[in-house]
């Protein structure tokens, strides 16, 4: 090794960093299994499984804001997979006038708070008289999840030697051809990545979504139903439950997208 | 002999870069073409031009006699080298070389089978399997020879495919290619900017200079009988004089040059200056004189008496080795 052992105040330092930031996410698993229910106290009084029964059979109040973040997610993550790519492509393969700027405006919706796009959307959507619904989450969440599918889609397109493609056609493939036996297996991985990351993000969004979903049962997505859970406490482990639901359901796709975009050049997450 | 390749006044113009500029050209069928010139100069553009990655602004382009100036890419014969292969990443070398046939609808065991023995042909029969990673430059130069010759096109066109060898490989490649070229008796378009490749390599070359074809003609009549001074510096070893120096040895104020091997030095003579160089080649030495602030070379045979550093001499030729030429 040629670096030195850092000092033992230092590595002290980050490990108590890390554990401050990781242990209360901990706690969230181990207080799904405690058999008190009204509060959350240390250490639990006693652990039981229960929750994740009353969470199956007795809660039918969680199902529908599970479908609908499903439902948004999956619809997002689709528009985001198809605008974000022809962004991409036409961002790397042609060159025209104003192009350094339109590409700074597809990053914008990443680097905005959330509050300013969910405030500019609402009054947007007041403005045109689109009533809230699901449509307006999607595309609410889709704004960000095309900026996530953009830039893995435009890493994985610049690293490509735009050769391949010349020497496709070259050799006599059709663009179609080209498409299918060239560009997309070399894409095939960013994308997926890229996706995975959209549907992630998507799936436990809150700021945007308050903003552009109005206020019946209907519009309420899982993270919404988990914050107004918190504020009126009955069974509250069943939160908790569910909230291990949400952590498998982003924390997977974005340990995938990690692995499948490792070695490249890829900006698989960055910002949000 | 049918020609292969045909431009007439062809021209690429990007805005107000004239890349290609009116060029007249035509490449005879089964021959080795070299187009030389240095970066810029408007070779690698007209080399697109006949695969078809670029459109002419203004001229007809024919291949085999047809015009083919609104023929996308992928309905030419012809097939390229790309300069950095262009190899497919995600496929195996069999799979790459197979690549043209698959498109056309050919079917995977017989395709495959074609790959062989292409793959045969450029040496590398075991390599079928193995991703373009897995391969040396030298390598994967074969592989994109092999990927495209297996199309059998009417014309192959190489662009600088030597150029990311290194020496001794590339030498090896010029013979190889040179061989393969005869042995299939395809017509060979190859751009450089390598002058000594183009030399050895071709039967006939052009030499580009700012989007125009500078000169024409086989190795022999460009090394010997350089049409403009672009030419004569650019192929080099040639001695350029210029219009004064050229009248003071006894010819017309013009430029001119003249080889090193019809140099031999004189005493005395109508211009002398001192010996600033001296190099010697083992077949002879090679002594650089200035005379009137121009550099002139001249080759002592072997066995004769070489000036020392310093001394002054005179230069003498025969007339009908002075080649005059344009200015340009």
């Amino acid at each position: 090794m040629l670096s030195e052992r850092s000092p033992l105040s230092l590595r002290a330092a980050a490990i108590g960093g890390l554990l401050f930031l990781h242990l209360p996410i901990l706690l969230i698993f181990l207080y799904a299994f405690t058999t008190e229910e009204r509060s959350f106290q240390f250490p639990p009084p006693g652990l039981t499984t229960q929750w994740f029964t009353t969470a199956w059979y007795d809660r039918p109040d969680i199902w529908p804001p599970l479908w609908l973040s499903l439902k948004v997610a999956t619809i997002a993550t689709s528009i985001a997979l198809i605008l974000g790519t022809l962004v991409a492509a036409a961002m790397t393969r042609t060159a025209f006038f104003g192009r350094d700027q339109i590409s700074l405006l597809i990053l914008l919706p990443i680097a905005l708070p959330g509050v300013i796009t969910g405030m500019a959307l609402r009054s947007a959507f007041g403005i045109m008289d689109i009533p809230f619904s699901v449509w307006t989450i999607v595309l609410g969440h889709a704004t960000f999840c095309i900026v996530i599918v953009y830039n893995n889609a435009v890493a994985r397109l610049r690293r490509l030697s735009g050769g391949i493609m010349e020497a496709s056609a070259d050799l006599g493939a059709n663009a179609f051809q080209t498409f299918r036996h060239v560009l997309l297996p070399n894409m095939g991985s960013a994308l997926l990545a890229g996706g995975m990351l959209a549907f992630a993000l998507s799936f436990d969004e809150v700021i945007v979504t308050i903003f552009t979903a109005g206020s019946g049962a209907e519009a309420k997505t899982l993270p919404i139903w988990m914050l107004d859970e918190l504020i009126r406490p009955r069974q509250r482990p069943v939160t908790n439950v569910v909230a291990i639901v949400v952590f498998a359901a982003t924390f997977f796709p974005i340990l995938a997208a990690y692995y499948l975009t490792r070695g490249g050049s890829e900006t698989a997450g960055m910002g949000k | 002999m049918t020609t292969a390749v045909t431009f007439q006044n062809v021209s690429r113009h990007f805005g107000t870069v004239k890349a290609v500029d009116g060029v007249d050209l035509t490449i005879a069928e089964g021959s080795f073409f070299a187009m030389l010139g240095p970066s810029g100069s408007g070779k690698t553009t007209c080399l697109r031009l006949i695969s078809g990655f670029e459109k002419p602004t203004g001229g007809a382009i024919r291949i085999f006699g047809e015009d083919v100036s609104n023929t996308p890419p992928h309905l030419r014969n012809v097939n390229t080298v790309f300069q950095d292969y262009a190899l497919f990443p995600h496929m195996n070398v069999r799979d790459n070389v197979a690549y043209g046939l698959m498109v056309k609808g050919m079917g995977r065991s017989q395709r495959h089978a074609k790959a062989e023995e292409m793959l045969a042909l450029v040496k590398l029969d075991a390599y079928g399997g193995r991703k373009p990673a897995q391969l040396s430059g030298g390598q994967r130069q074969r592989v994109a020879l092999a990927r495209a010759l297996v199309n059998e096109p009417r014309v192959l066109l190489l662009d600088e495919p030597l150029g990311a060898l290194d020496l001794k490989l590339r030498e090896a490649m010029q013979d190889e290619l040179k061989a393969l070229q005869h042995k299939l008796g395809l017509t060979f378009v190859f751009v450089t900017h390598d002058q000594h490749e183009a030399l050895s390599m071709a039967d006939s070359l052009a030499v580009f200079n700012e989007g125009k074809i500078a000169q024409i003609g086989s190795p022999q009549d460009i090394y010997d009988r350089p049409a403009t001074r672009f030419v004569a510096d650019f192929v080099g070893s040639s001695n350029v004089l210029p219009p004064d120096l050229t009248r003071a040895l006894g010819g017309p104020p013009e430029w001119a040059s003249l080889r090193p091997e019809a140099t031999r030095l004189a005493a005395s003579g109508p211009v002398s200056g001192p010996v600033t160089a001296l190099r010697y080649l083992g077949s002879g030495t090679r002594v650089v004189l200035d005379l009137k602030g121009t550099e002139v070379a001249a080759l002592v045979p072997a066995g004769q008496p070489v000036p020392a550093e310093g001394a002054t001499s005179a230069i003498g030729f025969d007339p009908k080795d002075l080649h005059l030429m344009g200015a340009a």
